[in-house]
């Protein structure tokens, strides 16, 4: 008799909890209705050892160690943390989040930093540990569709350090559940300075065979204990340790098509090179000169363009990256037997180089953007790393361009994806000399004799 | 004499101010702007429409936009986009109304 009542009793509660999953609702609400909602204490009373665990993922921690990336410390932690390069040239040790110096113009301050954008409070910031980190993540900000940003501003507290505020509202937490593409981009979508410039890509349903199909970051970027998976752009160094692929089983496996050539093209060719035919975004910035924007703060000088307004560049890319003080992309070659053709966003940045070493230098914003004084900006973050002779480095720092290869890996097309003849033609969008395609190669590749047949059967079914 | 040159000074300058002015007002056209938004109207969480009033950075003109898009009235009731956010804006002049076909925050980290 207990045993029946104890089945019964365990059935009812898996029936509700997949009705409740069912319906989309997150549980738990009862408990955050009549207690309120507390911080991640609240959470972990579902989700014990979460916050703990988050602490350990690169969103946190705005680094990683790399494996794939030459001339760099294989048991050193990389990210926005603390690289340099063109696209930010300042990173979050640098540019810390603070109160930039008065306009001489207006006489007005603002609060400024790179880790604007970390998911705790300030004052328990990228990469910190413990009871008050734990306490301090915005579980709200990634989960929560009724999040009031009103509330996530910086401001000074009594002690005039500078707190990150945060909605930790009831009213919040009762809108909880799987990030939705809002939540996603409330960060990701204004990186680099401005709405699609460093990605250079919106994830809407025009712009987006993924989104058009209602799906969200998070179905591809499918998290496990907050470890969120990524592709392998040669600029996005820290990872959580996971990757996603379009070949994955659960997606569109090794042979996406039901045309066996295509499915022979995947082998040489990476998806996003037939399937993502377009990008945009910024492409070239100059940290050497900013601009006054009518606030009168100052704003490097930035090129850019809308999503689906520029055109890749192919290179082979066999997952691994060259990176120099000057260039950041791809490595890989036709003879490798690991690369595949893979399409890319170019972007050129202008910025200060060490004169006696030739590396980048990296820039702290606070000064450039109250006055537009670049070298103010470079001898203070020379200071902040620790550079011997800060004022000379800064006095005789020497412009440069450094050339990024972005992963172009979004506004994935169905429709318009390349065809046989965007390629293989004399004017075709993929370069074959400069891939590493002999003259005899190239004359068979850039003729129709490859698809005529085909496609003059496929036509004549269509019409 | 007077007369008819100020008859002909008039039309001139009638002349002018449509091909300087003309294309603001024309229909269909699409006019790009950056400024200041100093209000935002917009009725509840469930509007499915909202104005913002901008405040144009080279003119300092008042210009009231007609937002209908759900991703901007999303940032409107989230206040991801507030009052004092500078914006880039492009909008049409449909039926008298400056319709957004793009309203974005300059500012990003």
């Amino acid at each position: 008799m207990k045993m029946t009542k104890a089945i019964a009793a365990a059935l009812g509660l898996a029936l509700t909890a997949t009705t409740v999953l069912a319906a989309g609702v997150h549980p738990g609400k009862e408990s955050i209705e009549k207690s309120g909602y507390k911080g991640p204490e609240t959470c972990e009373e579902c989700h014990p050892g979460s916050a703990k665990g988050f602490l350990d993922t690169v969103h946190w921690k705005h680094a990683s160690k790399v494996t794939n990336v030459e001339g760099i410390d294989a048991k050193v932690e990389y990210g926005m943390k603390n690289r340099i390069y063109v696209m930010c040239n300042g990173n979050d040790i640098v540019n810390n989040l603070k109160e930039i110096p008065k306009s001489p113009v207006t006489g007005k301050s603002k609060f400024s930093g790179c880790n604007t954008c970390h998911p705790g409070n300030h004052l328990s910031d990228v990469g910190s540990t413990g009871a008050a980190a734990e306490a301090a993540v915005d579980c709200l900000v990634c989960h929560s569709t009724d999040y009031d940003f009103r509330q996530r501003k910086p401001f000074k507290n009594e002690k005039g350090e500078v707190v990150m505020g945060q909605d930790r509202s009831t009213k919040a937490a009762l809108a909880i559940g799987k990030p939705t593409v809002k939540n996603c981009m409330v960060c990701h979508e204004a990186a680099g300075g401005g709405v699609i410039v460093k990605r250079g890509f919106s994830f809407t349903k025009d712009t987006d065979a993924h989104a058009a199909k209602g799906m969200v970051c998070v179905d591809c970027h499918k998290a496990k204990d907050h470890k969120m998976p990524t592709g392998h752009d040669p600029n996005n160094w820290a990872n959580d340790g996971v990757f996603v692929s379009c070949a994955d089983t659960s997606c569109h496996g090794v042979k996406p098509h039901k045309d066996a050539d295509l499915n022979r093209h995947c082998a040489k060719i990476a998806c996003q090179t037939c399937h993502i035919p377009r990008t945009g975004g910024a492409f070239a910035k100059d940290f050497t000169v900013w601009e006054q924007t009518p606030d009168k703060f100052y704003e490097p000088t930035t090129l850019k363009k809308e999503a689906n307004e520029t055109t890749p560049v192919y290179a082979w890319y066999n997952g691994t990256v060259k990176n120099t003080p000057h260039f950041i992309g791809p490595k890989g070659s036709k003879k490798d037997g690991k690369s595949k053709i893979t399409p890319f966003k170019i972007f050129q940045g202008k910025a200060y180089y060490n004169k006696q070493t030739g590396e980048l230098l990296s820039m702290d914003f606070a000064q450039p953007m109250s006055d537009g004084d670049t070298r103010a900006g470079v001898l203070s973050a020379a200071k902040t790393l620790g550079l011997k002779n800060p004022e000379k480095i800064a006095k005789e720092a020497v412009p440069g361009w450094q050339t990024i290869y972005f992963g172009s890996n979004h506004l994935v097309t169905k429709t318009k994806a390349l065809y046989c003849a965007n390629c293989h033609a004399p004017n075709g969008v993929l370069n074959f000399k400069d891939l590493g395609y002999s003259d005899k190669e190239i004359v068979k590749l850039t003729s129709p004799e490859l698809f005529m047949e085909k496609l003059a059967q496929k036509q004549k079914e269509e019409w | 004499m007077k007369k008819a040159v100020s008859v002909m000074v008039l039309v001139a300058v009638a002349a002018l101010t449509i091909f300087c002015f003309g294309s603001v007002a024309s229909a269909g056209e699409e006019i790009k702007m950056v400024g200041v938004i100093t209000k935002i109207d917009i009725a509840g969480k469930d509007a499915k429409t909202a104005t913002a009033t901008l405040k144009d950075n080279k003119t300092e003109q008042l210009v009231v936009i007609t937002v209908e898009d759900d991703l901007t009235l999303d940032k409107f009731k989230d206040h991801r986009i507030v009052e004092g956010d500078e914006i880039r804006c492009k909008y049409e002049v449909i039926d008298g109304k400056n319709v957004s076909k793009l309203f974005r925050k300059t500012a990003g980290c």
